[in-house]
């Protein structure tokens, strides 16, 4: 579904990612996990259009989009939920939902995707007309993830979505993950939450100082032992 | 040749004209260009140093101007006793406006501007509805001139030159002392140059008063010379941009900036105005503005406002200290903040111990970068209290906190961008327990930049260095005030195994100098490496602290932080 | 005391000018608060429009009204082409204001140099109608501003808030980035919206024809009011300036009837000096 080749993004002179690959095939579960400043940021938000790359490919679907401006990437099929949320804060819930469904093919679903959404988190139901800001931190989480399914994308890309939530809501969170994966929704998921993305992912990429150091099946990463003292403590 | 040198010669050169029996036209011309550069320097003082564009000069020039009209058009004082009343009261309206105005945090950028226009429609109304003026306006003609050259022409020209040679001193003084380094400081990032011990507040209501006061004495003078004062020709919008419109030519950055905008927008005013192309010339002033502001944001003298850096002084070696002992620097009890519904910190119990690595630990978002914006007193906590060496600091002013000595980095690196590397590392030293003059604090700075290694980018611009330099630069300038207290908050993050092995080193090495440090970090390498104790966060509270090696092994922190996969 | 109809012809006159502060105020607050840009040349724009009117109406007899056909389209080209010059060169929300205080002095410069500082005066039908209620007067010229700007505020409210497209502006207002990943052309809609300000400036100028004696030197004489009015309406709330405007223009009026004419401005500038002290977060 998607594929980078080569990825090269730089602020000034610094290169944030340099030459990286990665592939999220339909209905894949990826992870991509790293410490804080490798610029997992970075590469993601670069895949939903955001940066500009100076060198390399993407694919989507099998077509070039290294070029595209950012608002066509959502036509592709992918579907971005940015670190910290970034909702809407001044519009309201359903506003937001509804901003997800702005490109003319999601919006022609946009009754039936606002109906499996609220279904998926009926706490959003009650609060449509509300400010999105005036949300609790896992409610807002909920609905910057409802707002990029509105998109009716392909592939969803989430940046760390367990920033600054109890427990019990990140995994209710995962949960959620798992169960749009397990519809057919491709996934690609930055975490710093290591063990717990390494457990639901079917693959997973180790990313440092903007390069990909590792990759493969979750298991496979966990049992080395440089990933384990780095990441897991042990 | 010193600058004292300069600015004698300079006016004693300038001070010969008068005598030299110029027709009037020239000496009225050259008033003009001193008036304006008065005008624009001192708006340059507050609007171009510290970055509070005020659009209501006018109101203080007017203040002046009025002051000077009552006393000595009304009231019969001789003109000269009049200046000070002049200068002073705009000077203390001034105050009073920064007094308000800047216990509002909100209140910056287009907002301040918009509160100081409004202020000018407010005098100008005051003014022309109550006997000050009253509508028709003051004749000034009976007033006596003191006669300090042949011509009133020419003793206008002497008074403006006093007063401008006078405001560009004033400028050159506060662009080279500590105060203006504050004001550059606050010009680049207010809530940084306050956590680094820069009174915000108390600088920026003097360079107010300062820039009202100096406002008001041209004003003073001004009246006099035109001889005639009404409201609309005093109180006018025109005035601010004119002056705008000059510093930003000139170069805000520059203490001469503005003066050498003045003496090019008068010229260039005057010969478009008195050609038989008035409306044309108008339009090109228009045009000029445009493209200054779009191809020269900087101004005319934008390339040349470099401080001077001072050179290497010798600084004596520091004391090695000492064993960690039990008695606790810090104390931390019960404390709460939330944002927005969101309980960030919820009942943290913590206490730093005099002399060690303490390593702050858990998820993002657990906590650890509010508690040091709470401890530095960039946040006030809505309950508990913290006891630094024996004294509370909650509700303590931040600046006052640093002077305490108390500092922190920034997991993003926060450098003043307009300051070079090294007089970003200058900054604390100037405002830290023990105050240094600039030259003393740039000595100190230059250790801290053989120390983490900075010394040959002290000249260039943060903008110019890489994530671990601009990362090491953090740290420098935290060092440069010798706290008692460091908070390094995510000072590994992003750094290379290389670069991470040799802020270790450092680390290591600032704690042998005596300070008690507080270590923020993911990377658990170092954390093992380093801290001599951890205290683990999660979701506000503290879940468990002790020795590295006991605190990873209890299930409660493995299940927080490492997830539940791993319980 | 001034008698009653004199109160309440009072409140009239302030209803009518508080209209025209908010239609002034509409592309203001719209362009500051979606686009941050603080745009001086909107008030150079407004009488720009106003004397292109005037001479529309003067030399080929058009009716006033008809003049925008002419007059906007040109107008929202040149909020376009702003728009792309201010975004081209990333010019912060305070310079802003200083490239349109120099576009403001060209087209001050250019209204004296074809229509010279003299007053013009446009007289039209619309002029000489004007209806008696209750001992009121109300011209017709006043009551069409009124009209227009109550219209165009809602008709602007009601596209930002229940259309597609008002949500999208809002959002790239918010958040330019996000709000591109979800396939708004954020550039395109910016560069549209600050077409409309322009345009809208077209139309408080055909009002201000109908009603107001016409020089060059009055461009100034509305910056601090209708700033003022633009604030307190809260930035970028289409319905504010109006509403702000009504509030401003009927204490002023109420000001001027009560104690003497000159001390009209106290009122707008002491209210905005209050909101912002006292709710400075709105601004945010």
């Amino acid at each position: 579904m998607l594929e980078a080749r080569n990825l090269r993004i730089s602020y000034g002179a610094a290169p944030a990612i340099s030459g990286v690959s990665l592939d999220v095939a339909d209905g894949d579960l990826v992870v991509v996990v790293g410490p804080n400043g490798a610029g997992k940021t970075t590469l993601i938000n670069a895949l939903a259009g955001l940066h500009r790359m100076e060198s390399g490919t993407l694919k989507a679907g099998g077509r070039d989009i290294s070029r595209l401006p950012a608002h066509r990437f959502c036509d592709e099929g992918i579907a971005l939920v940015p670190e910290g949320r970034r909702l809407f804060t001044g519009m309201t819930v359903r506003e937001n939902l509804e901003l997800g469904s702005y490109r003319s093919a999601a919006k022609a679903r946009r009754p039936d995707s606002l109906r499996r959404v609220l279904a998926l988190f009926p706490v959003l139901d009650e609060k449509l007309e509300r400010p999105a800001g005036t949300l609790s931190g896992g409610q807002q989480q909920m609905l910057a993830i409802g707002r990029a399914l509105m998109a009716c994308p392909r592939v969803l890309l989430l940046d760390e979505p367990s920033l600054g939530l109890a427990p019990s809501i990140v995994l209710e969170l995962f949960r959620i993950i798992r169960e749009v994966n397990a519809a057919g929704m491709a996934i690609l998921l930055v975490e710093q939450n290591v063990a717990t993305a390494l457990d639901i992912a079917r693959r997973a990429y180790v990313l440092e100082e903007g390069r990909i150091v590792a990759e493969g099946p979750p298991k496979e990463l966990a049992s080395q032992p440089h990933i384990q003292r780095a990441y897991l403590g042990h | 040749m010193k600058p004292l040198g300069v600015f004698a010669a300079a006016g004693v050169l300038l001070a010969v004209v008068p005598f030299l029996g110029l027709p009037a036209f020239y000496e009225s011309f050259l008033y003009l260009v001193f008036h304006w550069a008065v005008l624009a320097t001192s708006w340059n003082l507050l609007s171009g140093y510290s970055g509070y564009f005020s659009f209501g000069h006018a109101a203080f020039f007017g203040a002046g101007v009025y002051s000077t009209a009552v006393l000595a058009g009304k009231l019969g004082w001789p003109f000269l006793l009049t200046l000070p009343v002049a200068a002073a009261v705009p000077a203390l309206l001034g105050a009073a406006l920064g007094a308000v105005v800047f216990r509002v945090h909100a209140l910056r950028g287009e907002l301040f501007a918009l509160i100081t226009l409004a202020l000018m429609f407010v005098f100008s109304t005051i003014v022309l509805n109550t006997p000050i003026d009253g509508g028709p306006g003051v004749y000034l003609s009976a007033v006596a001139v003191p006669a300090i050259a042949p011509t009133p022409s020419g003793s206008f020209y002497l008074m403006a030159l006093v007063l401008a040679l006078g405001t560009i001193g004033i400028a050159y003084a506060v662009f080279h002392s500590r105060f203006g380094t504050g004001l550059f400081a606050i010009h680049d990032d207010e809530d940084v140059a306050e956590v680094m011990g820069v009174p915000t507040y108390r600088y920026k209501l003097a360079a107010l008063a300062l820039s009202c006061g100096l406002a008001g004495l041209a004003g003073g003078v001004h009246g006099i010379f035109v001889s005639y004062v009404t409201v609309g020709e005093t109180f006018s919008g025109w005035m601010a941009l004119n002056v705008i419109l000059m510093a930003a030519l000139g170069g805000t950055r520059h203490w001469l900036g503005p003066a050498v905008g003045a003496a090019a927008v008068t010229l260039m005013t005057f010969y478009f105005t008195t050609s038989e192309y008035a409306i044309a010339g108008r339009a090109a002033v228009g045009l000029i503005f445009i493209a200054v502001i779009l191809f020269m944001p900087q101004g005319l003298l934008g390339r040349l406002s470099r401080r001077k850096s001072f050179p290497r002084g010798k600084t004596e070696e520091l004391s090695k200290i000492k064993a960690i002992t039990t008695d606790a620097i810090l104390v931390v009890r019960g404390v709460s903040k939330a944002f927005k519904g969101v309980q960030a910190l919820d009942g943290i119990e913590l206490e730093v111990r005099r002399g060690e690595i303490l390593g702050l630990v858990g998820p993002n978002g657990s906590g650890k970068s509010t508690l040091i914006n709470v401890v530095s007193g960039h946040y006030r906590c809505d309950a508990g209290s913290l006891m630094f060496e024996g004294r509370e600091l909650s509700g303590v002013a931040p600046h006052r906190i640093a002077r305490g000595g108390i500092a922190r980095t920034y997991q993003i690196p926060r450098p003043f961008p307009h300051l070079t590397v090294l007089e970003n590392v200058a900054l604390p030293p100037m405002f830290g327990q023990v105050v240094m003059e600039r030259r003393a604090a740039e000595s100190e700075a230059w250790r801290w930049l053989a120390f983490t290694g900075l010394e040959n980018k002290a000249e260039r611009f943060p903008a110019d260095l890489n994530l671990h330099e601009r990362k090491f630069l953090e740290l420098a300038r935290a060092l440069a005030s010798r706290p008692k207290l460091l908070f390094l908050d995510e000072v590994l993050s992003g750094l290379t195994p290389a670069e991470m092995d040799e802020a270790i080193r450092l680390v290591r090495a600032i704690r042998e100098q005596g300070a008690t440090i507080v270590f923020v970090e993911h990377v658990m390498r170092a954390v093992m490496e380093l801290t001599d104790r951890i205290v683990v966060l999660t979701y506000g509270r503290t879940i468990a602290q002790g020795t590295p090696r006991d605190v990873m092994r209890d299930p409660l922190v493995i299940d927080a932080y490492l997830g539940t996969a791993h319980a | 005391m001034p008698s009653f109809t004199l109160l309440g012809q009072s409140v009239l006159s302030g209803v009518f000018i508080g209209a025209l502060y908010g239609l002034l105020g509409l592309g203001l607050t719209l362009s500051w608060g979606l686009l941050r840009q603080i745009n001086l040349a909107h008030f150079a724009l407004v009488f720009l429009g106003a004397y292109g009117t005037y001479q529309l109406t003067v030399s080929a007899g058009i009716d006033p009204l008809l003049t925008l056909v002419a007059v906007a389209p040109a107008f929202f080209v040149f909020g376009v082409a702003l728009h792309w010059l201010l975004a081209r060169f990333s010019v912060t929300p305070l310079n802003t204001l200083l490239v349109t205080f120099g576009f403001m002095v060209m087209i001050e410069s250019l209204i004296q140099w074809i229509w010279t500082a003299d007053f013009r005066r446009m007289e039209t039908p619309y002029g000489d109608v004007r209806w008696k209620i209750g001992g009121l007067y109300l011209p017709l010229p006043e009551v069409l501003t009124l009209l227009i700007a109550i219209t165009l505020a809602f008709a602007v409210w009601a596209v930002l808030r229940h259309t597609d497209l008002g949500k999208a502006m809002r959002a790239a207002a918010e958040d330019a980035p996000v709000a591109a990943a979800f396939g708004v052309n954020e550039k395109v809609l910016a560069l549209l919206l600050s077409g409309l300000c322009a345009a809208f400036a077209a139309v408080a100028g055909t009002c201000l024809a109908l009603s107001h004696t016409l020089a060059p030197g009055q461009i100034y004489a509305w910056i601090g009011v209708v700033f003022a009015v633009v604030m307190i309406g809260g930035l970028g709330n289409p319905l504010g300036p109006l509403v702000a405007g009504v509030i401003v223009g009927v204490s002023e009026a109420l000001t001027m009837a009560i104690t003497a004419p000159a001390w009209a401005p106290l009122v707008s500038f002491t209210l905005l000096i209050a909101i912002l002290l006292i709710r400075p977060g709105r601004f945010e």
